[in-house]
């Protein structure tokens, strides 16, 4: 009994930071998923939509005259709001016109896509250099969220738990679109087929430029809402692609339950090997990866994929 | 690819020796063009393990993106043994070598199965998870610092005792080592194995049904540039005179991977090598016009992966095939 009361909080911790680890993985399983295709960007691309977030919620508005004192008006509350709806679709141009570029890859070995999305992650993060410097900034959060509170003899965050219901409620909000939308239907039978979708008239051209809008922003709203939690400097997209990329493989490509249940292993891993072995705890997830793949090749829940070849 | 129908290749090319005799006198006359000593010794080291890592992309195909991890080795594997058993530079770099090739050698028997992205993606997590221990385990490697104090000794050539202190001799050295691997890796890459190689990358299921044993020639190149790069890590930690964690990180890793492409190494033997000097010269002339550099030179890979994936040497082969022909026929051309 002891040692179950003494393990629950890590479970509880475990899965809130499983949830967030899925929600990170989101976008990036949407465009492996549909598009086949491994999008090295996607942790810039959160990167940068924590930094957009950050400076719609807290602006430098000088020049705006009236309009920018009404706005320093708002409460903090409303502006994390606006910033939560506004900083993903930004992201979601630059993710269009990476897709833009990336179109003369097609067709191609999958290496030349990977490679290029490599160097976008480059651009990306040395263009947040410029911008907003290299130093670790501080994101405000509104008063409801932040805090915390007493449990069983343990201090729990709050921000953490409205993190991870956020990460729950994204992933159900994903869930509902891809299966029981007329949109999602057409996404999943162009990833299956894309010939026999782009013979029955649907314009697969843009079909893919929307998921790709859709991947990078929803990488964004991963970005706006761990930020508070994980800091925010240039480099984080390294910290994040690659968790990303290893739920995705652990999960199977092209698998939705596949990256939630893995998103929520590595949380358990992570939160467990931290409670004893706290030095080691993120390199659990690269063992936990080679375990997976060596027993299983495409993951717990893989399809085969033209991604193999 | 490569002149295919060559019965035996010469040991010795008008290439090589243009490199050689260019690369060869650096110390005479890079002074005088505004570069100095150190840089020739670090383009080498590159160029050293650039070759070797383009065995694995260039010739076979298969994507690395965690090979930092090998290089690193080397570097501290020469390090312990250079502060710990032998004070000897050859001990050292033998020790070295023969750690990248055995740190490789157990991945490759995880990965030689995997194939295309599944490949990659292992490499990633094994190179993550060398750069993780070589962070966390203090008693070891030092942790983030890494080893210091990794004095450039003498090394003996042929009776000779030469000592490494200035970075011309080193460089002079470092050379000799880059003639050493050129000659070995052309020579492999132009035997029946290296043929074999290549056959994997056009079709790794046609290779096997020829009768290759695929598996095994893909671990054996694993190790193979596993070798060379722990062989430039030696050296990388000689010039240093320390080895530390941030040549495994993902990024180093990632330079490694453009500097091959960007030269070339799918289409070139001399690709990895084109690759290396521009990355150097390029970190070197725009790191004096502006701080962040980087974007610049990740703009400039973008722009290579979109309109020129074959790199710089597949531009100058088109530029030559173009002077050949004067006018364009309707060939078909050759896949990749």
């Amino acid at each position: 009994m002891d040692i179950i009361l003494n393990l629950l909080p890590h479970l509880v911790n475990g899965l809130a930071l499983g949830l967030l680890f899925a929600l990170i993985a989101l976008g990036f399983m949407l465009i492996v998923g549909v598009m086949e295709l491994i999008n090295l960007a996607h942790g810039s691309l959160f990167a940068l939509g924590a930094y957009f977030a950050m400076s719609i919620i807290d602006p430098n508005l000088t020049y705006f005259g009236t309009f920018g004192e009404w706005y320093s008006g708002l409460s903090l509350t409303l502006r994390y709001v606006v910033a939560l709806a506004l900083a993903p679709a930004l992201v979601a141009v630059v993710g269009m016109g990476l897709e833009i570029c990336m179109r003369r890859t097609y067709g191609k070995k999958a290496e030349y896509g990977l490679l290029l999305t490599y160097g976008a992650a480059l651009v990306i993060e040395e263009t947040i250099r410029i911008v907003w410097g290299s130093a670790e900034q501080v994101m405000p959060i509104p008063d409801a969220v932040s805090g915390a509170f007493m449990a069983g003899g343990m201090i729990y965050s709050n921000y953490r738990f409205f993190a991870a219901g956020f990460g729950l409620l994204m992933i159900f909000v994903v869930w509902l679109f891809l299966e029981k939308t007329p949109y999602g239907a057409t996404i999943k039978a162009g990833a299956h087929d894309s010939e026999m979708v782009r013979a029955l008239g649907v314009n697969l051209t843009r079909l893919r430029l929307l998921v790709f809008g859709l991947g990078a922003s929803l990488s964004a709203v991963a970005g706006i809402i761990l930020t508070p939690i994980w800091g925010l400097r240039p480099h984080v997209g390294v910290d994040v692609v690659i968790p990303a990329f290893l739920i995705i493989v652990v999960g199977g490509i092209g698998s939705f339950w596949g990256a939630v249940i893995a998103g929520v292993m590595v949380g358990l891993v992570v939160a467990f090997s931290g409670a004893y072995v706290s030095e080691w705890s993120m390199m659990s997830m690269y063992l936990l990866l080679i375990a997976v793949i060596t027993f299983r090749t495409r993951g717990l829940f893989g399809k085969k994929s033209s991604l193999e070849l | 690819m490569k002149s295919s129908f060559a019965v035996s290749t010469p040991v010795i090319t008008k290439p090589m020796l243009v490199l050689f005799a260019v690369l060869g006198t650096f110390p005479l006359w890079g002074t005088s063009v505004g570069l100095y000593n150190y840089l020739g010794v670090e383009i080498v080291v590159w160029i050293i393990y650039a070759l070797g890592f383009n065995m694995l992309l260039g010739y076979t195909g298969l994507p690395s993106f965690g090979h930092g991890a090998y290089f690193g080795v080397g570097a501290y594997a020469y390090s312990l043994s250079y502060l710990n058993v032998f004070e000897s530079v050859w001990a050292g770099i033998l020790f070295g070598s023969i750690a990248g090739g055995v740190a490789a050698g157990l991945v490759a028997c995880f990965l030689s199965h995997r194939r295309g992205i599944y490949f990659a993606l292992m490499t990633i997590a094994f190179g993550q998870v060398f750069w993780f221990v070589s962070i966390k385990w203090h008693t070891l490697t030092g942790g983030e610092d890494g080893l210091l104090n990794v004095y450039r000794g003498t090394v003996s050539v042929v009776g000779a005792d030469i000592s490494l202190k200035s970075n011309e001799t080193l460089f002079y050295f470092a050379f000799a080592i880059l003639v050493a691997v050129t000659l070995l890796l052309w020579r492999i890459v132009h035997s029946p194995y290296g043929k074999a190689l290549q056959a994997i990358r056009m079709s790794e299921m046609r290779a096997g049904f020829v009768g290759y044993n695929v598996w095994l020639m893909k671990w054996s190149v694993f190790t193979l540039s596993g070798i060379v790069a722990g062989l430039a890590g030696s050296i990388f930690a000689i010039a240093q005179e320390s080895a530390y964690p941030d040549v495994m990180s993902l990024h180093a890793s990632g330079f490694i991977v453009m500097m091959t492409l960007i030269g070339g190494g799918f289409v070139s033997f001399w690709g990895p090598v084109i690759g290396a000097i521009v990355f150097f010269v390029a970190r070197d002339f725009l790191g004096s016009l502006t701080e962040t550099w980087l974007l610049w030179y990740g703009l400039m890979f973008m722009g290579v992966m979109l309109f020129k994936p074959e790199g710089i040497a597949g531009a100058w082969q088109d530029f030559m095939k173009r002077r050949a022909t004067p006018k364009p026929s309707k060939e078909p051309v050759a896949g990749e």
